[in-house]
């Protein structure tokens, strides 16, 4: 069901402030809509429960069929399709295969990764997704609340608890 | 526990093993060897070498990782130095050899046959570089240099643990002799490996070999530092190593033993491609008479680690890691093995057979003496005593001085690293 | 939770910066209109460019006839040039992925633009082999695909196609990996900016937000992409090192070209980073974040690859004497002291006698030696190329068709085109995008920024 989200955030000028925060924000049960920054903050991970991503098991598995892709399709050229001796090798020459295989391996594996990322994260050429505040990719780090999900008295007590600079509200399109 | 303690059972279990390999030394020389006693001196010089060469890029590693600012391995640095005193024995054994030329102990170098070098162009071409005086004095001065620096580094490090907090003088200090070393180590170690190894198929040369043995002694020295490590911390020794640091040096198994493989198949490839007669005749002889150590060598050393470590929970699982770095560690003696074993036995049929071709017996005789095809208990039984000899030292060294050194400059990163 | 930094290194960020400072330094080039300086590099770069497609256009139209090529000397400026800046390219990925892995922090200052160097370079790089093809409008031969007219013919064994595998290769993968780190920068270009510039970044940002699972897995990928391009940027250079190695022409015939050729790709690209860095900190005002201590740490890199050429080049030599094979001697003797004696010396001094200097901390900190250094190696990794190729061809197998080559005005004029090329594209990147990795800097702040380390640190943590 789709519907306009309430939230809530307050803005941090400081990335110990914010694990702080999250820290105080998950005591008190509170359901956490996300938390954004202008880098990668670390410790952060752990906190929010996030799991270890699984990009690294698309990618080996990108990289098996290009590696299959280049050996097969070689193998299938040159003892099938147009085989040819080349400087008197046999027909099947697999040390030759090696540098292409390798290579489809590496493109394979990296373009499927870098797609998958950008699927998955809902990102993508042209992709506008509605960001809490213009700071957060300055020097402010976000926590944020939805308001169906979380007390808001409660919400506006841990954000008011932790120091946070400057607490907003806003809608935003699900 | 700062001190490392050799304890008596332990000092007795490796007296034990060095007692294994004299044992089948002296056997292999009296009972299991051909009249030149090629079997004895080349598995002298296969551990021999194998062992020096891991001590050696201890000390490069060590001064490698000073020169970049390294400060995750700091933790346990005393055990990468401890590994460099062999270079010791090393002197001592390559020593041997070098007396044994002259006085023929020994004929695992065809160039230094006289007889054969008065007849054989190729051989009189290279007798600059490959005669008994330089194999003799070359290598003591080299490894004297190796063993200059080694001693040079190590007393630095241990003269950094009584100076004043936030003083980096000795470490300044340190830092040029590493810096120093780095490509003294880069010419010298290709100087000796083309001296001791490659010379033994003396008609025979490629510019990546040095390089090539050199990886493989790095791996080697991994594996072994992975080895010992998780060991001491068995013991109840190094509480302070953890997972992370291991991690990383499952890592450095991981990335170095691709390393070894891009370089053997740069070697590989490129002599099979060109084909020429000259060249193809190394891995030709490798290929068909020692064919499961010739694809063995690949799938030990490159597809075993490979994919027993890709995943980065598979490098922080201690006894599967210790398990890969000991497979990896024999993979890399057998690749030594490879290396040297047919040339010797090339050597050894010239010289007694006269002149008959070594292709020819071998291809002839589809069988290879004792101890040349494939390890047999005596290369075994070797291999064990010079192992034990190694660790021996090893330990010895490392219950001199703190396990954890307190003044390292990183020492704090180290403490807290983080893959 | 900041990890303790040892006290003993110098900070990588100098003065006192937060992080919105970070942002107004870094971004400023791209808000501001064109100074001086840019519009003085960038109009010869131009008349550059438009010289060199003048030139293609000269060879396409009458023929590859036009370069002073013969049938011993077949391969020459092109193909000299084509490894030069391949190698140049090299830098980049070297820098982002495998000091990324090595946890080199000083990486983050001078990545964002080494990745956007080799990525022009590789451009730069793939034309000639184009170009040399003669007919460039059949250059989809060598693309391997199921079609009508016949079966697939393109030779799998061949080096010459393992080169087009492995270069567009590295130029996807590099582009994949530049600008999935360009996008949270982009993001904050977008977050300041209004009106049609706001749109514009808006659709290059991709719909960046900066939460925390997406900076979670931007990180995880970056991580797995540079541990693929690591063995990625050693097989490029490799598989151009097999273009020579596996023929059986004495003096490319040599098993040590792999790993050879890729350290002297890393010492030339960096020389190149050098020198580019250099103009750019002074150019866009980043003394403070690309400083003396980037600057050492790149000189130091050269030393050592400078070095590791070095004993190649000697191993070389040395094996050439011991091989005991004449025509392998000939070819080292005919480099040393034949008709192309000077590129052989020339090579021998910019690239291993001048990194030599770099031993000294003063000329490793000095921005006036270095700049001069950089580009004389920049020179001697050019001449490295033309030795192997040019006086190896010049003598060969028969003395009678031993020959003399030096360049036509249409090669000259293509090398300089891609001079033209590689500076437009550069020039023109600093002002579109961050030419320093906005979050990376802010990133590291704490732990290398001049107020937490470093003699000066005021704040203890």
């Amino acid at each position: 069901m789709k519907r306009n989200k309430e939230i809530i955030f307050g803005l941090y000028g400081d990335e110990q402030d914010l694990l702080a925060a999250v820290k105080s924000a998950k005591d008190r049960n509170l359901e956490i809509y996300d938390v954004y920054s202008p880098f990668p903050v670390h410790g952060l991970d752990p906190l929010l429960g996030l799991r270890e991503s699984r990009l690294h098991i698309a990618g080996f598995l990108y990289g098996l069929t290009g590696a299959l892709i280049a050996f097969l399709g070689m193998s299938w050229v040159f003892t099938r399709d147009w085989p040819i001796i080349f400087g008197g090798k046999p027909y099947w020459s697999v040390p030759a295969f090696v540098p292409i295989v390798f290579e489809v391996t590496v493109l394979l594996s990296a373009i499927g990764m870098t797609i998958t990322f950008f699927v998955v994260s809902g990102m993508g050429f042209g992709v506008s997704n509605e960001t809490l505040h213009d700071s957060i990719t300055d020097d402010k780090f976000c926590l944020a609340f939805d308001k169906a999900e979380a007390d808001e008295a409660t919400v506006r007590q841990v954000l008011q608890e932790s120091n946070a600079e400057q607490v907003h509200e806003k809608m935003i399109k699900a | 526990m700062n001190r490392f303690e050799f304890s008596g059972k332990l000092r007795i279990t490796l007296l034990i093993g060095i007692g294994i390999g004299l044992l089948s030394m002296i056997l292999t020389y009296f009972i299991g060897d051909d009249d030149l006693n090629s079997r004895f001196w080349s598995n002298f010089l296969h551990n021999s070498s194998f062992f020096t060469g891991i001590s050696l890029m201890a000390v490069f590693f060590i001064a490698a990782s000073v020169t970049a600012w390294a400060g995750w391995y700091v933790v346990f640095k005393r055990l990468w130095e401890s590994f460099s005193i062999f270079l010791f024995a090393g002197l001592i054994l390559m020593t041997i050899l070098g007396i044994g030329n002259y006085f023929q102990w020994h004929f695992l170098y065809h160039w230094a046959d006289d007889g054969s070098v008065a007849h054989d162009a190729v051989l009189k071409g290279k007798s600059a570089f490959l005669n008994k005086n330089w194999y003799l004095v070359g290598g003591l001065l080299i490894m004297g240099i190796w063993i200059f620096f080694r001693q040079k580094m190590r007393r630095l490090s241990i003269m950094e643990e009584k100076q004043i907090m936030g003083d980096y003088s000795i470490h300044q200090k340190l830092r040029i002799y590493s810096a120093v070393f780095l490509p003294i180590a880069g010419f010298s170690s290709a100087a000796m490996i083309w001296l001791w190894l490659m010379s033994l198929d003396a008609h025979w040369y490629s510019t990546l070999y040095a390089w090539y043995t050199a990886s493989s002694w790095f791996v080697a020295l991994v594996a072994m530092v992975i080895i010992t490590l998780l060991f001491l911390k068995k013991l109840g020794y190094y509480e302070q190593v953890t997972d992370e640091h291991i991690h990383d040096l499952g890592k450095f198994l991981f990335a170095f033993s691709v390393f070894w493989a891009y370089l053997w198949f740069s070697q590989f490839m490129l002599i099979w491609y060109a084909n020429v007669g000259e060249e193809t005749v190394y891995f030709k002889i490798r290929k068909d008479e020692y064919s499961w150590l010739f694809y063995g060598n690949v799938v030990i050393n490159f597809v075993v680690p490979f994919f027993a470590l890709i995943a980065n929970s598979f490098k922080r699982h201690k006894l599967w890691l210790v398990i890969i770095s000991a497979v990896v560690f024999v993979g890399h003696w057998l690749d030594f093995f490879l290396m040297i074993k047919p040339g010797v036995l090339h050597t050894a049929h010239e010289l007694i057979g006269h002149g008959i071709e070594n292709e020819e017996v071998l291809m002839h005789h589809h069988h290879l003496p004792a101890g040349f095809g494939f390890p047999g208990l005596f290369e075994v039984g070797t291999f064990i005593g010079f192992l034990s000899l190694f660790l021996f030292l090893v330990f010895s060294s490392l219950g001199k001085a703190g396990l954890v050194s307190q003044a390292d400059p990183y020492i704090e990163e180290s403490l807290h690293h983080h893959v | 939770m900041i990890a303790p930094v040892s006290k003993i290194r110098e900070p990588l960020v100098y003065g006192h910066k937060t992080y919105h400072q970070i942002t107004e330094d870094l971004v400023a080039p791209t808000e501001k209109a064109p100074s001086l300086s840019w519009m003085l590099v960038f109009i010869p770069a131009l008349v550059l460019l438009v010289f060199g497609v003048f030139s293609i256009y000269w060879t396409i139209y009458v023929g590859i006839g036009t370069w002073n090529l013969n049938k011993t000397i077949n391969w020459g400026w092109d193909i000299t040039n084509f490894v030069w800046w391949i190698g140049i390219g090299h830098a980049g990925t070297l820098i982002s992925a495998i000091l990324l892995l090595f946890r080199q922090k000083w990486r983050t200052g001078v990545n964002r633009a080494a990745e956007a160097m080799t990525i022009f370079a590789v451009m730069c790089a793939g034309l000639f082999p184009l170009i040399h093809m003669g007919r460039i409008w059949d250059a989809f031969y060598i693309m391997p695909y199921l079609n009508t007219r016949g079966p697939v013919w393109p030779n799998f064994n061949s080096p010459l196609l393992w080169d087009v595998f492995a270069i567009s290769t590295y130029l996807i993968v590099s582009l994949l990996f530049w600008y999935t780190g360009l996008v949270p920068d982009l993001a904050t270009i977008r977050d300041r900016s209004a009106g049609l510039r706001k749109k514009i970044y808006d659709f290059f940002s991709l719909g960046w937000t900066g939460a925390a699972k997406h900076w979670q897995r931007w990180e995880y990928l970056s991580l797995i992409l540079a541990g693929l391009a690591t063995p990625l940027v050693l097989s490029v250079h490799t598989i151009v090192s097999f273009d020579f190695a596996t023929s059986v022409i004495p003096g490319w015939h040599t098993t040590i070209f792999p790993p050879y050729f890729v350290a002297g790709a890393v010492f030339s690209g960096f020389a190149m980073v050098q020198t580019l860095m250099l103009i750019s900190r002074k150019v866009l005002n980043f003394e403070q974040y690309i400083t003396l201590n980037h600057i050492e740490s790149m000189n130091k890199v050269i030393l050592t690859t400078g070095s590791i050429v070095g004993v190649a080049y000697l191993t070389e030599l040395f094996i050439s004497w011991y091989s005991g094979y004449i025509y392998e001697q000939f070819a080292f003797f005919n480099r040393a002291l034949g008709p192309y004696w000077w590129a052989y010396f020339g090579m021998m001094f910019a690239n291993v006698v001048s990194p030599q200097f770099f031993w000294s901390g003063k000329i490793r900190r000095s921005v006036g030696w270095t700049f001069f250094l950089s580009i004389l190696i920049n020179i001697g990794m050019w001449f490295e190329r033309f030795v192997i190729i040019v006086s190896t061809l010049a003598r060969d197998f028969l003395p009678s068709s031993w020959s003399f080559y030096s360049p036509s005005w249409v090669e000259i004029g293509i090398y300089l085109g891609t001079f033209g090329l590689f500076f437009t594209m550069f020039l023109l990147f600093t002002r579109v995008a961050p030419v320093i990795a906005i979050a990376e800097v802010k990133h590291i702040l704490k732990t290398s920024g001049d107020q937490y380390v470093g003699k000066d640190a005021e704040i203890q943590h």
